[in-house]
């Protein structure tokens, strides 16, 4: 073979080597643990409800829950110990949908002992901060989306376990359906916040989010609870999956880019060599 | 509180950390008829309607008996041990326990005619004094006194530990324990953490409510801008009740707490320390079977124990030798102050006002 042929082969698999090394990650490697996927969609009202035909071809992940650190009695006993949920964002507003068991559904708060089903979403307030998981803390607070099954839907800041404080209106608004055991919950708000305390989803930075449910049969309230860990929304531009991902990606890329340098180094040599005998 | 102030808390009393004074209130229960004068002005002023119907923050139950709710003493709550590190674990009372508010027809009785006497429209099966004037005992020695109750504002109120978004709170300048609407978020831990049942979920306003010692009265936010006791004790026909400060060392409720160890806590055993005490009731002797009096008390010890502990039996002692004394002609401090009908002696509510600690 002549030289410059086989040089030209050794570059062409030095490039596609290069390029499968880039793009394969996006195209065939699994979704980064603790991402959750968002779909884009034009028309957000079809996604309101939680029972719409819309969600079923949305992709859906399995987020486990356990019991929240707190000093309630019997805090460790929760019900719920996963939920499936669901993100859709259009130009404007985001849509999260929650699914989890539950098998009664309490929907009255009217007796001394009765206490509804709730389910939240927590969100940083400054939309690129990962806050302590546990109601955010003094300088990074978190805002709260609370649905209960009694019927209304509050939005909460809070910079620490036990100083949740209401917003006066809520700018959040949720669905409900219970069916088969299952409460499914639809929240939805606005993409953009112009008070300071509320998370302004500007689609910059990858969004952190948790989620929490309550079983009002467990009479679960307050700490008393099953929570997720951090989640996220990938919302930055260059969605290269988390930081990690990208520095353990360029390091493989340059191993292989050395590797493939001293295989042509190699090929060279040898030939050179076959070319001096 | 100063260091000053703090070396003023007069001997033996005991003050919850960064309060200045403590209201208390004691109570004498042979005095008390029954009537519900004090249950009807306490609800009158403050628990008449939305949401608040089936709470009576002063309730006057008949003991024995199941009291309000239903079973209280034996729902839990309190502290562990006199360290007051480890809550006892509580439970919230069912709304049955505690009575749902019964509607009447009067229409159909007063109106129309249709049925003769004013009924509740439910078939209710229990409400608070279900059981009034039931007591213990068989005939000739039935036996049962009233017990009134109210919160007690302890010196270490559980209640406000269980609270975890501290909603619950007890006052500086008087030891009121209050619950702060604007925290309270509904979680009803205070409700399982007082070993009382004094402190009431609002369902409407989904938010927790309790006897507040009418603190707007106490600090003469009324019309006249005087300073009164809360409305359950200046209503009270046989003026029963006492109120002051535990730590005014000229008052009645420090000699009768304190120094003649008459006025006891209910149930000290939940280890709350509360500040409403009770005078223990007296009884009648027993009678035997043909009418005659018989040297045995009608009212057992062991069941006053159960309620006020053991220092019940110096305190029922102690009054018996007062009172022998003075049907002998002697004289007694003690009798005096429990048989005073004098309301600035019983109502003792202005001595550290001008001094410390009271907002005017
Ligand atoms: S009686 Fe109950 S509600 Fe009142 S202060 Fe004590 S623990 Fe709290
Ligand atoms: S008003 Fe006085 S006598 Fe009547 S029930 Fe109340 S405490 Fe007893």
């Amino acid at each position: 073979m002549p030289t410059e042929r086989r040089r030209q082969a050794v570059a062409v698999v030095v490039a596609a080597l290069l390029v499968a090394m880039a793009v394969g990650p996006a195209v065939v490697a699994s979704r980064p643990a603790y991402e959750i996927p968002v779909r884009e969609a034009d028309d957000g009202a079809r996604f309101a409800d939680p029972g719409a035909d819309a969600w079923l071809n949305t992709s859906s992940v399995e987020v486990p829950l356990a019991s929240a650190p707190s000093g309630a009695p019997n805090a460790s006993d929760v019900t719920a110990e996963r939920a499936n949920v669901r993100v859709v964002r259009t130009e404007s507003e985001l849509y999260v949908r929650l699914e989890w068991a539950d098998p009664t559904a309490n929907r009255s708060a009217a007796g001394p002992r009765q206490f509804p089903d709730k389910a939240a979403i927590e969100l940083p307030v400054n939309a690129s901060a990962r806050p302590p998981i546990s109601m955010g803390s003094t300088g990074t607070p978190v805002n709260v989306w609370v649905w209960s099954a009694t019927g209304g839907t509050e939005e909460l800041l809070a910079g620490g376990p036990g100083t949740t404080t209401r917003f006066a209106n809520a700018t959040v608004a949720a669905n409900a359906t219970h069916e088969d055991g299952h409460w499914a919950v639809v929240f939805h708000r606005d993409l953009h916040a112009s008070n300071e305390n509320r998370t302004d989803v500007a689609l910059e930075n990858d969004l952190n989010v948790a989620f929490a449910a309550w079983d009002g049969a467990n009479m679960e309230r307050g700490g008393h609870k099953a929570v997720s860990e951090w989640y996220y929304l990938p919302f930055a531009p260059d969605d290269g999956g988390p930081p990690y991902e990208a520095i353990l990606w360029g390091i493989a890329g340059l191993a292989v880019v050395l590797v493939v340098a001293t295989t042509i180094e190699g090929v060279r040599r040898a030939r050179d060599d076959d070319g001096g005998n | 509180m100063s260091a000053e102030e703090a070396s003023e808390t007069p001997d033996g009393v005991d003050i919850a950390d960064g309060i200045d004074h403590q209201v208390a209130m004691v109570m004498d229960l042979n005095k008390c008829v029954g009537c519900q004068t004090c249950t009807i002005a306490c609800k009158n002023l403050w628990t008449d309607s939305g949401g608040r119907e089936y709470m009576y923050w002063n309730n006057v139950e008949t003991k024995p008996g199941e009291g309000y709710p239903r079973g209280w003493e034996e729902l839990g709550g309190g502290w562990q041990s006199d360290d007051h590190t480890d809550r006892q674990v509580g439970e919230i009372p069912g709304g049955e326990d505690y009575g749902e508010p019964w509607e009447f027809d009067y229409e159909s009785t007063l109106f129309t005619g249709e049925s003769e006497h004013v009924e509740p429209e439910q078939d209710p099966q229990w409400g608070p004094n279900w059981e009034e004037d039931q007591g213990a005992g068989e005939y000739p020695n039935s036996y049962h006194f009233y017990l009134p109750r109210i919160c007690n504002h302890c010196t270490h109120p559980s209640c406000v530990e269980a609270c975890p978004r501290s909603a619950v709170y007890k006052r500086a300048e008087d030891g009121i324990v209050l619950v702060d609407q604007d925290r309270c978020r509904g979680y009803r831990y205070c409700v399982e953490g007082c070993p009382y049942k004094k402190i009431y979920y609002n369902a409407q306003r989904k938010k927790s409510e309790k006897c507040l010692f009418c603190y707007p009265r106490v600090e003469g936010e009324g019309p006249d801008g005087e300073t009164h006791a809360p409305a359950c004790a200046e209503q009270c026909p046989t003026q029963l009740r006492l109120v002051g400060f535990l730590d005014d060392p000229k008052g009645p409720i420090y000699k009768l707490v304190e120094e003649y160890g008459v006025a006891l806590r209910l149930h000290p055993e939940f280890r709350t320390q509360p500040n409403v005490y009770y005078i223990p009731p007296f009884a009648p002797p027993q009678h035997s079977e043909d009418g005659e009096t018989i040297d045995v008390e009608r009212i057992p010890r062991n069941y006053l124990e159960d309620l006020f502990g053991e220092q019940v039996h110096d305190a029922l002692d102690t009054i018996e030798r007062h009172r022998t004394r003075v049907e002998n002609g002697g004289e007694s401090e003690l009798m005096e102050i429990l048989q005073d009908q004098n309301p600035a002696r019983q109502y003792r509510l202005d001595v550290f006002e001008g001094g410390e600690g009271r907002a005017d």
